[in-house]
């Protein structure tokens, strides 16, 4: 029936077949002058998940609903001021500052590009915030950090500490911390990548 | 061109019919609004986190992220679905001129709907949750929605097979596409997104996801709707039928093609948000061809708006359609959207379909249906009055806060070099407005709910007129014009 065609054509066009085309995304090798320092050779690498996070810490970023104020996204300059914005597109001194990619998603199941932008993109957390217990922190008590800030505190993640000041992370919070460390697209893009070839 | 006047044989053939859609029909209106109460709940407290962060920041049951998809499962499945059955069932069977058989079946299947969707919101407040815009629920849930929604609709195909009128009525095909599109939007996106192949694509096909839901789900039923009652009520017969089946076919082609913009620029190939941007801007010929439609029906009609209840929702429901599909269709291009992409402005756009165009044509359905297959009249129509009147004035306060406060927020945000907490601490006084808003539709429908309750219990008014916004002594030929009675 007609009806089935009206859904069946963009369905198949706009959906099936891209979504398999980018399934079947392979990496890519640098090229021999190009290697990056670390040991990387190709994108994306095969040891993304730094700092150990597991997808305990990423089902938490889920399950307390992150993504409805956070996005993890880095758009390209025709398409907003995201990569100008310092620290969001990666690290600018080093030249790596780039756009988010399909390749950068390769460790998760499903891509948390966000809902809304209440708070700052988290693409590249992990290169903005680098200290453990700053991460923390921002997760305890963002009023502490920014009076002004937006973020709500999650305290459930957290234990009060048994002498008296300060608190303790549970297993969860270390996950979520370990997993927003480890946030960081913008491995360099072998060239071939980058001109799209 | 006047419609003409129904014998009393087929007076007595709709009752009948009235009669057989009456339990089911009943159900899924009243638990609906039932749900639609604890959305509107969930959307003042979700918006009151925004405005003050800090509260109760210690329970894990309170905090944003969890109550607003909470919020909107309620909305979208709790509410707008079960609304739009029951309005399907109705208006299939009353246009088709059959009974509507398996009732026990259907009250059965909606028992079944109203638990599996309490246990989509519940595990999602108990930190289930997947972060993916309306199918947060875990992935059993999904299965089990699918199968109960197929379980109540496929009852529309052979009443729509064995129809007895000559021609299909507009709102007859918008219906059967409802129908029929919705598992397949629902089914395809779930199996892609838990896939979990692709992960960019799995965000991408989320958002196609909602877009299709609007437009091949809310748009057709609210258009069902609405060239049902305007006609029905201004007793004049729509204007143009092939422009009704231009607008049809235009909505039916494109509306697939929508919804990656709002990833545009994006980790996903270029083309696909550019595709999609395209066909948000080519869909507003259908919604120019609906509109030719409905304005020569309602020209000079104020005195029906005064009194009717049926035909103000529709109306200013249909309103709202074209409004959200302007913008959606301005935010979907470069030029706008990159600045409005995911501010408040996107937010204030999906309330607006969910809320404003789809929920108030079908409050006017449902203002309409409840009295025929009751047999009695609403109980008070300043009720009414302020059903429509806090709705109205709150989700127009809710859009044009979150439209007005997403242009704020993006430009903020588009300044790069300052920081960005400019964004959240200068919208934060549109945050109070969004918290009011809700306030006023949670108001607003609480009294819906208690007048449905009543209708339910069989409390209704039973006199033979019809409950109007005003009444006037004296003005009863009037009144029943306006309920679409004489
Ligand atoms: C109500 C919306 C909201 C929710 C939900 C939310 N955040 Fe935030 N977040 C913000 C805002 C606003 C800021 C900016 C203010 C600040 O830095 O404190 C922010 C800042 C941050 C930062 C610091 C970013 C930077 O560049 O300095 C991190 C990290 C962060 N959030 C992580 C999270 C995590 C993890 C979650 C889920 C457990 C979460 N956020 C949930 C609104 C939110």
């Amino acid at each position: 029936m007609a009806l089935g065609v009206a859904f069946a054509i963009p369905w198949l066009l706009l959906v099936l077949v891209p979504y398999i085309s980018l399934a079947k995304l392979e990496p890519v090798a640098y090229a021999e002058d190009e290697l990056p320092d670390g040991g990387m050779t190709q994108y994306p690498d095969k040891n993304l998940l730094r700092h150990g996070a597991s997808d305990y810490g990423r089902d938490i970023y889920a399950s307390e609903g992150c993504a409805y104020c956070h996005t993890q996204m880095v758009r390209p300059t025709y398409a907003g001021p995201d990569m100008w914005r310092p620290g969001w597109g990666g690290r600018e001194d080093d030249g790596f500052a780039r756009e988010t990619r399909p390749q950068d998603y390769v460790t998760e199941k499903y891509a948390p590009l966000g809902y809304q932008r209440i708070g700052p993109d988290l693409a590249n957390v992990g290169n903005r915030i680098t200290d453990r217990a700053l991460m923390h922190e921002h997760l305890y008590n963002p009023k502490g950090i920014d009076r002004n800030s937006g973020m709500p505190a999650y305290k459930h993640l957290y234990k009060d500490s048994p002498f008296g000041k300060g608190y303790e992370p549970t297993e969860k919070a270390e996950a979520l911390v370990d997993y927003l460390l480890s946030l960081k697209k913008d491995q360099p893009l072998p060239a071939v990548v980058a001109t799209g070839g | 061109m006047t419609v003409p006047k129904p014998t009393v044989e087929e007076m007595q053939e709709r009752a009948a019919i009235d009669r057989s859609a009456r339990y089911p029909v009943l159900f899924f209106f009243t638990s609906a609004a039932a749900w639609l109460f604890v959305a509107t709940i969930l959307g003042f407290f979700s918006s009151l986190k925004l405005c003050v962060p800090s509260l109760f920041d210690s329970c894990p049951f309170l905090g944003y992220g969890r109550l607003f998809p909470m919020h909107m499962i309620a909305l979208v499945y709790g509410w707008a679905m079960q609304a739009g059955i029951g309005v399907m069932l109705w208006l299939m069977a009353r246009l088709t001129k059959n009974e509507l058989r398996y009732g026990t079946t259907m009250i059965v299947m909606g028992h079944l709907w109203n638990f599996i969707i309490s246990l989509a919101v519940l595990s999602v407040w108990a930190g289930y949750g997947r972060s993916i815009p309306l199918l947060d629920f875990p992935v059993w849930v999904w299965p089990m929605m699918a199968l109960t929604y197929a379980l109540i609709v496929v009852w529309l195909i052979p009443m729509f097979r064995s129809r007895r009128n000559s021609y299909v009525y507009v709102s007859e095909m918008y219906l059967v596409g409802a129908a029929v599109w919705f598992p397949w939007i629902f089914v395809a996106a779930n199996l892609l997104i838990n896939k979990g192949a692709s992960p960019v694509m799995g965000a991408g096909t989320d958002a196609w996801y909602i877009s299709n839901l609007i437009y091949f789900w809310m748009g057709p039923i609210a258009l069902a709707v609405a060239y049902y009652i305007i006609p029905k009520i201004t007793a004049r017969p729509i204007y143009s039928y092939p422009l009704a089946q231009a607008g049809f076919w235009i909505l039916a082609v494109l509306a697939g093609w929508t919804g990656f913009s709002r990833y545009m620029g994006g980790p996903l190939p270029a083309w696909i948000p550019a595709v999609s941007g395209a066909a948000s801007i080519f869909i507003l010929l259908a919604v120019v061809a609906t509109v030719a439609n409905f304005l020569p029906s309602l020209k000079g009609q104020t005195k029906l708006w005064e009194y009717s209840p049926s035909l103000r929702f529709t109306v200013m429901g249909m309103l709202m359609f074209v409004v959200y599909a302007v913008l959606a269709a301005l935010s979907s291009t470069f030029t706008f959207g990159k600045d409005l992409q995911f501010s408040h402005f996107q937010i204030g756009l999906d309330t607006l379909a969910f809320y404003g165009f789809f929920s108030m044509t079908v409050f006017g359905a449902i203002y309409f249906i409840v009295p025929r297959i009751t047999n009695a009249e609403w109980p008070s129509g300043s009720r009414i009055r302020t059903h429509f009147w806090f709705s109205t004035y709150g989700i127009i306060t809710m859009v044009v806060c979150m439209l007005v406060g997403g242009i704020a927020q993006g430009g903020d945000m588009a300044q790069w070099d300052r920081d960005f907490s400019t964004s959240f601490v200068n919208s934060s006084a549109y945050m109070v407005g969004r918290c009011i808003a809700w306030g006023l539709i949670s108001f607003s429908n609480f009294a819906f709910l208690y007048q449905l309750g009543l209708m339910f219990v069989g409390k209704g008014r039973k006199t033979d007129g019809p409950t109007l916004i005003h009444s006037e002594p004296g003005a009863a030929a009037d009144a029943r014009a306006a309920a679409g009675l004489s």
